[in-house]
């Protein structure tokens, strides 16, 4: 058994030396950091981190927090129609894109754009575009469509999907971009093989294509699900969280109770339950995923 | 450019070594961390810069935008042993915690020369003093709930005067309303609501009730049924606001007024600066109102300095020199003219302000209408979990009994 | 490029053109509505305040005028200094290409070594990693600043090159390490019975069929790192300060007035880097350059 382990590790020992940045940094950038905030998550800490300990005072608060209650909430909404029309867009659009097109560059940053832009500006804009005073709504009634209402950053119950047409808007082109670049390593022989069976495009897309970008498809879904979890940029721009607190999100109210709020014991306990979240919800994905078959090669 | 400067600076340092001058004369250094970066606040803040550097400073800019930006940037180079000579905070409870690990230089030394207990007003004194020993030094107060008025708006609506008391104020936004004018301007962000939210409990509340509720925390007061009176009257004013206020921006609010097309605005003198930038005059387009009771408290919000721990002498005595030239009369005035706030002493020439800062210093010359902002009352924390109530308060269908009830639970923790 | 439709040299059939047409309408749609808020901000940016208060946001410039623009380059008030966005410039360069360049060579190895080696434990390591990046930023902030206070490199360009190796890991990890589990084991196998060392095998066979996803990684990293402003203004120093530093000291403010026309064009003007590696990288994009180098 032990001469055996020696052996492995000889055999790929420059596999091991490799990966100790990476090491380095989980063990004392991440673990290190995320230990550290679920300590603070018990403590009372308010502007700096404190050392004391106060039970699970900081979690009973939180969970008495109608706010935060209203972020998970929002969260989950978002989180569904997000990851689907974003998905869906980015990778019909890396499949239109891929038809030969005229002009394909020119389409590809068109849709990769709003990527580059800081949400800063970017979600005064949209802010703008679908307020009734100033947007669409007030060009459409001064054109004589007294009728036509789109109100949904003001409007409480839809200000939700305001937030996600734009986040949609910033995030759809990053997808596209990445199921592109899986749909280019697509032999172009499978292609010719297709044809010649006459088999239809739409077809070879779902059983052949698809799976092969299976790879690629996981990837922007993690990135997705990344963005989902730390939306706070378009949040602030866009809306502030309100009317109200109907647009809050998770991320959100820990920054603000990290910073403008000075309540770490509260906003690391947020953290915490985030994190432990996450961890449930990823845990069977990564579990299938990444343990059930390590190293292809011995 | 740099480069230039520098070589003027080695020359002359080799010069005066040359003639013999033991130590040359070197300009105390202050890197100061501020978030002063619109086009009118950069004008004030340079006020202090240009008053240092005459006085033989050199001023080192560290501008960084959105207050809690600044100040967490502030309190990472505190952190990381590597702190600036100044930083600015706002004139609350945000650098008590600071004082308390012992991370902040007193400056009660400029502080007892220059007769602070006297020249302050009581509340911005409270603010600056923790345990005996003054530990901020303050620059400007800003009243951040005057009303704001379009004079077109209220005389095209039949308003002749401006409102005095809470039931004119009503009647101007009805006959506002009427006129097809929109009566009350309002940015539906957490911030601005609060605003007008503590504007009600001044005005229709009171400085008793304003100090009970805020200030003690007292469970009588937030049970009483002026403070119930307070929320209602509160709630009453959703009518008077334009269906597109939610999440604007105060300036886009007070461009309404600009536009005459919306009567009042809630908000801090600072808006005087917009008005200004659009070319209108206070008295002919606008207007200013304190409050809507003889007796109105002048709440006393605005910002100080605060100096970072250090031993090294130098720093300390540019630290001394910041407090002293950014409070002397004459910079103070120069200064709260371009911020749009008002001097922090009373013994300044008011000669030179404007017409609202002139009203606001008259009001503040009495004792009993000062009163501390939300923010020096109570913790960051509580005071958002205010906010937060009453943003919701005015956004969902939320009873008076609810919302007393929530304001209990969080003034009282 | 056009390997598809040389093969098909024939006339399009009836459906074939509606096919074509349909294609081109989605697009169109789309990018109309994707550059909906870019016009926006074009037009605004050529406006005058007094024009902009009219709340008209879709109309253009009564007077066309450039000021905007000149004025966030050279002379917006960032503070003190009235100097434009243009001091941060050389900054953000200085901290973009060490950082772009170590995220994503170190993302390539590390997915190099996950996909092809049997390292213990590795996998572990990288859920552990991809659990990190759910954390907000901001969360670890105050230990990395006591971290690199106490290493001495607080405030430097190390410390912000090192912290944007840090949070861009994990991303950079998982980009490559499912790209490279997507392909053919063989190749490798073929190669480590020929006795390529692990270097070797990750230098000549790996990295050229690594275009594509390189790519997709510069396109990640370059936006990110060029328009992060929070770590910079934390780790980055005073003498590096990002221009993102000054893009926010431009457009954000709580209590001053908004010169919403020169926020504009500060925003568009800082996007164009990242907007010209998009351009640029779109040569790359080409079919087969990883199938290619599989045959060669």
């Amino acid at each position: 058994m032990g001469a055996e382990l020696t052996r492995h590790v000889k055999r790929n020992l420059v596999a091991y030396i490799a990966l100790l940045p990476m090491a380095v940094v989980v063990i004392f950038a991440y673990l290190g950091t995320m230990a550290w905030s679920v300590r603070l998550s018990f403590s009372s800490s308010k502007l700096l981190p404190k050392n004391d300990f106060v039970g699970l005072t900081q979690y009973f608060t939180l969970f008495d927090t109608p706010r935060w209650l209203t972020s998970l909430g929002n969260l989950v909404i978002i989180a569904f129609f997000f990851l689907l029309i974003c998905f869906a867009l980015g990778c019909l659009l890396a499949i239109f894109i891929d038809q030969n097109v005229r002009g394909e560059s020119l389409f590809r940053t068109v849709f990769l754009y709003p990527y580059a832009m800081s949400f800063v500006v970017a979600g005064l804009v949209w802010q703008w575009v679908l307020n009734p005073d100033l947007g669409i709504q007030h060009t459409m009634h001064g054109l004589g469509f007294t009728g036509f209402v789109l109100d949904w950053v003001v409007n409480p119950k839809m200000v939700l999907y305001a937030v996600i047409v734009a986040t949609v808007w910033h995030g759809s082109g990053l997808v596209m971009a990445l199921i592109l670049a899986g749909l280019r390593g697509v032999d172009t022989e499978i292609w010719r093989a297709t044809r010649i069976d006459g088999i239809p495009t739409w077809r070879v897309y779902l059983s052949i294509v698809l799976p092969m970008l299976r790879p690629m498809i996981i990837t922007s879904l993690v990135l997705l699900s990344i963005s989902i979890v730390k939306m706070y940029d378009v949040v602030v721009a866009m809306t502030n969280g309100g009317p109200g607190t109907a647009s809050e999100v998770p991320a959100k109210f820990i920054m603000d109770n990290l910073f403008e709020r000075a309540n770490i014991g509260l906003a690391t306990a947020a953290s915490t339950v985030m994190l432990v979240t996450v961890l449930l919800v990823m845990a069977p994905v990564i579990y299938s995923q990444y343990f059930r078959k390590s190293g292809r090669a011995s | 450019m740099i480069g230039m400067k520098q070589m003027v600076a080695v020359s002359a340092i080799a010069l005066m070594a040359a003639t013999g001058v033991a130590k040359a004369q070197e300009p105390l250094n202050a890197e100061v961390i501020h978030w002063w970066t619109s086009g009118g606040e950069s004008a004030a803040i340079k006020v202090f810069a240009d008053a240092f550097n005459a006085a033989g400073g050199k001023w080192v800019d560290n501008a960084v935008a959105g207050g809690s930006a600044a100040r967490s940037a502030a309190i990472n180079r505190i952190v990381g042993g590597d702190p600036s000579t100044a930083a600015l905070f706002n004139t609350s409870r945000q650098y008590h915690e600071i004082i308390g690990e012992g991370l902040l230089n007193d400056i009660d030394e400029v502080a007892t020369k220059n007769n602070w207990d006297k020249v302050l007003p009581a509340p911005i004194a409270k603010a600056v003093k923790v345990d005996g020993k003054y530990y901020a030094a303050p620059v400007n107060i800003h009243m951040p709930l005057w009303i704001w008025y379009s004079n077109a708006a209220l005389s095209k609506a039949g308003v002749e005067k401006p409102p005095e008391t809470m039931d004119e104020f009503f009647a101007a936004l009805d006959k506002l309303k009427a006129a097809g004018i929109t009566p009350l301007a309002l940015g539906g962000q957490r911030w601005q609501e609060n605003s007008l939210f503590s504007a009600m409990l001044t005005n229709v509340g009171g400085g008793t009730l304003w100090k009970s509720v805020y200030g003690d925390k007292d469970e009588a007061a937030i049970r009483s049924p002026e403070f119930r009176k307070v929320i209602e009257t509160f709630i009453s004013l959703k009518p008077y606001v334009d269906q597109a206020s939610p999440g604007r921006n105060w300036n886009d609010t007070t461009a309404l007024l600009i536009k005459n097309e919306a009567g009042f605005q809630v908000m801090g003198d600072w808006a005087k600066g917009e008005f200004k930038q659009a070319n209108k005059e206070i008295g002919k387009d606008y207007g200013c109102i304190p409050g809507l009771r003889p007796d109105s408290p002048y709440v006393l919000g605005g910002d100080v300095f605060v100096f970072p721990k250090t031993d090294d002498a130098e720093k300390v005595k540019a630290q001394n020199l910041l407090v002293e030239i950014m409070t002397q009369p004459d910079v103070q005035v120069k200064f709260n003219n371009l911020k749009g706030s008002i001097p922090i002493r009373s013994d300044v020439d008011v000669a030179s302000l404007d017409a609202c800062a002139q009203l606001g210093m008259k009001i503040m010359s009495d004792p009993a209408r000062q009163a501390p902002d939300a923010s020096q009352m109570m913790e960051e924390s509580v005071y958002g979990s205010v906010q937060d109530i009453v943003t919701e308060l005015w956004n969902t269908p939320m009873t008076v009994d609810q919302a007393v009830e929530r304001f209990e639970k969080a003034l009282k923790g | 490029m056009s390997k598809r439709s040389t093969a098909t040299k024939r006339p399009l059939t009836y459906q074939e053109v509606w096919g074509r047409i349909g294609i081109y309408a989605f697009l169109g749609v789309l990018a109309l509505f994707f550059l909906l808020p870019l016009y926006v901000m074009l037009v605004t940016s050529f406006k005058s305040m007094d024009e902009i208060r009219l709340g008209l946001i879709f109309s253009l410039p009564q007077q066309f005028s450039i000021d905007a623009w000149i004025k966030a380059w050279t002379s917006a008030c960032t503070g003190l200094e009235c100097t434009g966005l243009q001091v941060g410039f050389g900054n953000s360069v200085k901290i973009l290409v060490p950082s772009v360049i170590f995220s994503i060579l170190l993302g390539a190895i590390n997915g190099y070594a996950l996909s092809f080696w049997k390292v213990k434990g590795a996998n572990v390591l990288f859920a552990c990693l991809l659990l990190g990046s759910f954390v907000p930023y901001q969360v670890f902030i105050y230990p990395l600043v006591r971290f690199y206070a106490q290493t001495g490199i607080y405030g430097s360009l190390p410390a912000i090159v090192i912290t944007h190796i840090i949070f861009g890991m994990p991303v950079m990890t998982l980009l490559f390490r499912n790209y490279y589990s997507g392909l053919p084991v063989e190749l490798f196998k073929a190669a480590r019975i020929d006795g390529a060392g692990f270097w070797k095998i990750f230098i000549s066979i790996i990295l050229p069929m690594s275009v594509p996803i390189a790519i997709v990684a510069v396109i990640m990293q370059v936006t990110a790192i060029w328009n992060d402003f929070l770590l910079g203004l934390v780790f980055a120093g005073r003498e590096n300060l990002p221009m993102t530093v000054q893009l926010n000291n431009i457009v954000n403010t709580t209590t001053g007035e908004r010169a919403y026309n020169v926020n504009m064009a500060a925003t568009v003007l800082t996007s164009l880097v990242p907007l010209t590696v998009y351009l640029v990288s779109g040569r790359w994009f080409v079919r087969g350059i990883a199938s290619g180098a599989v045959k060669g």
